[in-house]
């Protein structure tokens, strides 16, 4: 793809997620959706093999079917009340065609299926892309309706999400798929608190998207496709498995990385509300998450693989790709736990 | 309900029906699609001479641009499906389930 073409295709990316964010009519919501999805559509087929024509053809069936069902919801709301406003109250079909809809957009559980896939056929960046910038729009939506929408399903699903990211992420070697499986389980973690606390979803919605940037970017330095990859890290720069390690743990949420804000400020919200058997089982299921995000990190940084005698050398080559960008987001997911009542709005 | 909404929800029902349940073709899901979409243009163009609003005047013609450009994009996939796969058998989008 030319430069130029690819210029134009990325800043039409961001301006259907910056017109769904900013709109207050639904067919501008729709709008920005539909730019969003036909922007994303050349970025994924640009690899002209089988694979990458599959994720883009699952992606567009997906997404336009979801969009198509958010405009439905939305004009038959209008038929009903006369309003097109996001903000104003849904009436009964309307809520529930959204609630799927949004669900389906983002991938959260009973509709996650195109996930893994659609991320393992594109490109390691493509694949960044997806699992960040592409959650923004359908998630403004649900921020934006979240009074009108059921809180009970919304519980459910998110529940659902995080059992179903925990057990499928458990059996693959593909680090994209990993990855798929990661994003699914922090979104069931965000659908659960969307509906208690919306301040917090927002919160978590922007570190998940840190933390996701700072091991895309290390898997993108290192070139990791698959586990076995990750395996010769150290050999490109030793410092990238300390960096790749922290940023996984974070990822996994445990105590004094950023990771463990959302997972805490979320449990203690839900206890609060006197969902125990919920939260109780979510921490479960983060648990499994744990386990393939330390998975990795063993294969990372903790073992040596066994390795010939010139590839201990690589290190001292200037990198290829750069290396420029994972500055900050790796320093924000993993030392910012402290900032914890600067951050809460 | 009117006959009016009868007919636009239906004819959504039953092309979203379509393209959930009848999995063999690329070309029917793109129809289906379409089909969803035109349905949502009839509803829109109703809505608006229903009820008058000047204000909304713009929104069938920009639902049909955009539903046109997600059927153009829709008909370059299906190429590119025909030249990796060789059909459009949605069965053969396989490649990437593990």
């Amino acid at each position: 793809m030319s430069p130029t073409i690819y210029m134009i295709i990325l800043s039409t990316l961001a301006t259907g997620t910056i017109i769904t964010m900013t709109s207050y009519h639904w067919l501008m919501a729709w709008v920005g959706l539909e730019l969003n999805t036909l922007a994303i559509i050349p970025i994924i087929s640009t690899m002209h093999h089988p694979r990458s024509t599959e994720a883009a053809t699952k992606y567009f069936l997906t997404q336009a079917a979801a969009s198509a069902l958010i405009l439905f919801s939305s004009m038959t709301n209008a038929w009903n009340t006369g309003s097109w406003d996001i903000t104003q109250p849904l009436t009964s079909p309307s809520h529930i065609l959204l609630t799927m809809a949004l669900a389906m957009k983002l991938g959260l559980a009973p509709l996650h299926f195109w996930l893994p896939e659609v991320i393992q056929g594109s490109t390691m960046t493509t694949a960044f892309i997806i699992t960040t910038w592409q959650k923004i729009a359908p998630m403004s939506l649900i921020f934006l309706t979240m009074n009108n929408l059921s809180t009970s399903v919304f519980l459910l699903m998110g529940l659902l999400s995080s059992l179903v990211g925990g057990w499928g992420g458990l059996n693959q070697t593909q680090t994209r798929k990993i990855m798929a499986y990661s994003s699914i389980a922090h979104l069931g973690w965000m659908a659960t608190i969307s509906s208690i606390m919306t301040n917090i979803l927002i919160m978590n919605l922007l570190i998940y998207l840190i933390m996701t940037t700072s091991v895309f970017l290390s898997l993108i330095i290192s070139k990791s496709k698959t586990i076995q990859d990750t395996t010769s890290t150290w050999t490109l720069s030793p410092t990238l498995t300390i960096i790749m390690l922290l940023s996984l743990l974070s990822l996994g949420g445990l105590p004094p990385l950023t990771g463990f804000i959302p997972k805490w400020l979320i449990m203690e919200e839900l206890i609060l509300q006197n969902f125990n058997l919920l939260i109780s089982m979510m921490a479960m299921s983060s648990l499994l998450s744990l386990y393939f995000y330390l998975r990795l990190t063993y294969t990372t940084a903790l073992t040596l693989s066994p390795n010939t005698t010139q590839t201990k050398f690589k290190w001292r080559f200037y990198p290829n790709t750069s290396t420029m960008f994972i500055i900050t987001p790796a320093t924000i997911s993993i030392f910012l736990l402290p900032m914890t009542p600067l951050i809460l709005l | 309900m009117t006959p009016t909404n009868l007919l636009m929800y239906s004819t959504f029902s039953l092309s979203i029906f379509g393209l959930s349940m009848h999995r063999s073709h690329l070309v029917s899901a793109l129809l289906c699609i379409e089909g969803m979409m035109l349905a949502l243009f009839i509803t829109s163009a109703t809505l608006l001479s229903t009820t008058q609003t000047t204000s909304l005047a713009a929104t069938p013609i920009i639902l049909l641009t955009f539903s046109a450009c997600e059927a153009g994009t829709g008909l370059a996939l299906l190429v590119a499906t025909a030249r990796t796969h060789g059909n459009d058998h949605l069965q053969n989008l396989n490649l990437l389930q593990c």
